[in-house]
């Protein structure tokens, strides 16, 4: 493949850049899905940490939730904006422009990686071993970043056409956290709402994420189903709609 | 041997008119049906072809039609009808360091350069000192590319252009790089480049660059071709318009 190179060359510039010039560097990766989650972990302990049912954790809960959510909401902000902002680049260079938002979801994923070590840490705090089933989270974070890249792709052409759509997706991405059991137990739900967030794929993705990583809740075989066929499905929609609008797109660049 | 083949190109852009760039007003504009759809002709039949060792100057007035044909020589741009034929490398010198970021150093900047352009990124690396030489850069390379001067980006991205045999360049209003000194050096180096058998495309309002570099001119107007032939001949015809 032609452009692994360049993908790879473009995963790292993803990754360095953002704190290029901080002092500890690429070690804000690391920091940050800590320094977040300990500050929801303060806020929110009190409130749900004793709903959580059985033998379940609320810190590694908490913060393998941030980690996913994290993951999925930069992943589609920075791969829809991929193409807009590497406009000048498009119009001059032949390059396959499926490859910015492509690297920006692998980008997203070695971060996603990256931050399973503090989170292995946290469960082990909480006294709560790695489950055996641990190697599945690679499963999970190759299905999110294809989900990520699908949806990135499809507006990264919506973003060129219609400038208020970034402020749209923005909103959207926070009504969707919502409706993501990121740091609630879904158990405190009623019903019938329980039944509208099982509904978001990203629960799926985040009950599978849970239960491999440290048995920190149930997975169920739908929740395999879910978040493998809509991963797929993400991937090739993105694709076609991409392919097929590129071409009248790339002429207001 | 033409590398360059153009043939009855038309590129026509769809234009909405009152353009909306929010989704709010278009679908309040599309109910009320105030939305129409123009096409934009910016290129109309336009033939020509390059052989090796050539080199077509593409003149026009603003808005004739000439980054257009640019862009559909590069393949960032479908034609929408006709074909445009290119057989070989291309080194696309359009905009030079199009694709360079400033918080990366030199050196990272000339791979990222250089692998946007579909060349082996391991083959670029062995000679990106080289580069950095050739640019007048060396002591630079490893420092972000916003400490760079533009003169200095700007030989940066000429070097690293050209370091590459290509078949084909796209040159845009690029030889008037850097200083005196620097200026033969990049012309010398662009017809070392020509005399190896590359075809170039050369878009310039620099009127004497043409007659002196050209061996055909074409001259562009509204998106039609209004004279093609000997560039002394369709320069003074251009300037006498």
């Amino acid at each position: 493949m032609k452009y692994a190179q360049l993908i790879r060359l473009l995963v790292g510039r993803e990754l360095t850049l953002r704190y290029k010039r901080s002092a500890i560097g690429i070690g804000w990766t690391l920091l940050n899905p800590v320094l977040t989650s300990f500050v929801l972990w303060v806020v929110f302990s009190f409130v749900f940490a004793s709903r959580l049912p059985g033998t379940q954790q609320y810190a590694p809960y908490l913060m393998a939730g941030i980690l996913l959510n994290t993951f999925f909401s930069q992943g589609v902000t920075i791969s829809a904006e991929s193409i807009a902002s590497n406009g000048p680049v498009l119009t001059k260079v032949y390059v396959p422009p499926q490859v910015f938002p492509i690297s920006t979801a692998l980008a997203g994923l070695v971060n996603f990686f990256i931050g399973m070590i503090p989170l292995a840490i946290v469960c082990y705090i909480s006294g709560q071993p790695l489950a055996w089933t641990a190697p599945f989270v690679l499963v999970v974070g190759v299905c999110l970043a294809l989900l990520t890249a699908g949806i990135g792709l499809t507006l990264s052409i919506m973003y060129i056409r219609f400038d208020d759509m970034r402020n749209i997706v923005t909103v959207l991405l926070m009504i969707l956290m919502y409706f993501t059991p990121v740091f609630y137990p879904i158990s405190i739900l009623s019903p019938r709402l329980q039944s509208i967030i099982q509904m978001n794929p990203l629960t799926s993705y985040l009950d599978v994420f849970r239960w491999a990583f440290s048995n920190n809740a149930s997975a169920t075989s739908g929740d395999w189903i879910f978040m493998l066929s809509t991963s797929l499905l993400s991937i090739c929609i993105g694709t076609v709609v991409f392919k097929k609008f590129w071409p009248r797109t790339v002429a207001m660049l | 041997m033409a590398i360059i083949e153009v043939r009855n190109l038309n590129v026509t852009y769809r234009v909405l008119m009152n353009r909306t760039s929010s989704m709010k007003e278009l679908f309040r504009d599309l109910l009320k049906r105030k939305i129409r759809v123009i096409n934009y002709v910016a290129l109309q039949d336009v033939s020509f072809t390059v052989d090796k060792g050539e080199v077509v100057a593409i003149l026009g007035r603003n808005g004739a039609g000439k980054s257009t044909l640019l862009k559909v020589l590069a393949g960032v741009l479908p034609p929408t009808k006709g074909t445009s034929k290119v057989d070989g490398k291309i080194a696309p010198m359009i905009e030079l360091g199009a694709g360079f970021h400033p918080e990366m150093t030199g050196a990272e900047n000339v791979l990222f350069y250089s692998a946007l352009m579909g060349r082996d990124v391991k083959r670029v690396k062995s000679r990106t000192a080289d580069i950095g030489e050739w640019a007048g850069v060396s002591d630079h390379m490893d420092f972000p590319l916003r400490t760079f001067s533009s003169g200095m980006v700007a030989r940066l991205a000429f070097a690293t252009a050209t370091d590459e045999q290509a078949e084909v360049l796209l040159v845009d209003e690029v030889l008037s790089v850097g200083d005196a000194d620097f200026q033969a050096k990049s012309r010398a180096r662009m017809n070392s480049l020509i005399s190896s058998g590359a075809a170039v495309v050369l878009v310039s309002h620099d009127m004497n660059a043409v007659r002196t570099l050209a061996t055909r001119a074409v001259w562009l107007e509204n998106g039609n071709v209004k004279m093609i032939g000997n560039p002394a001949e369709v320069v003074a015809a251009y300037e006498a318009n």
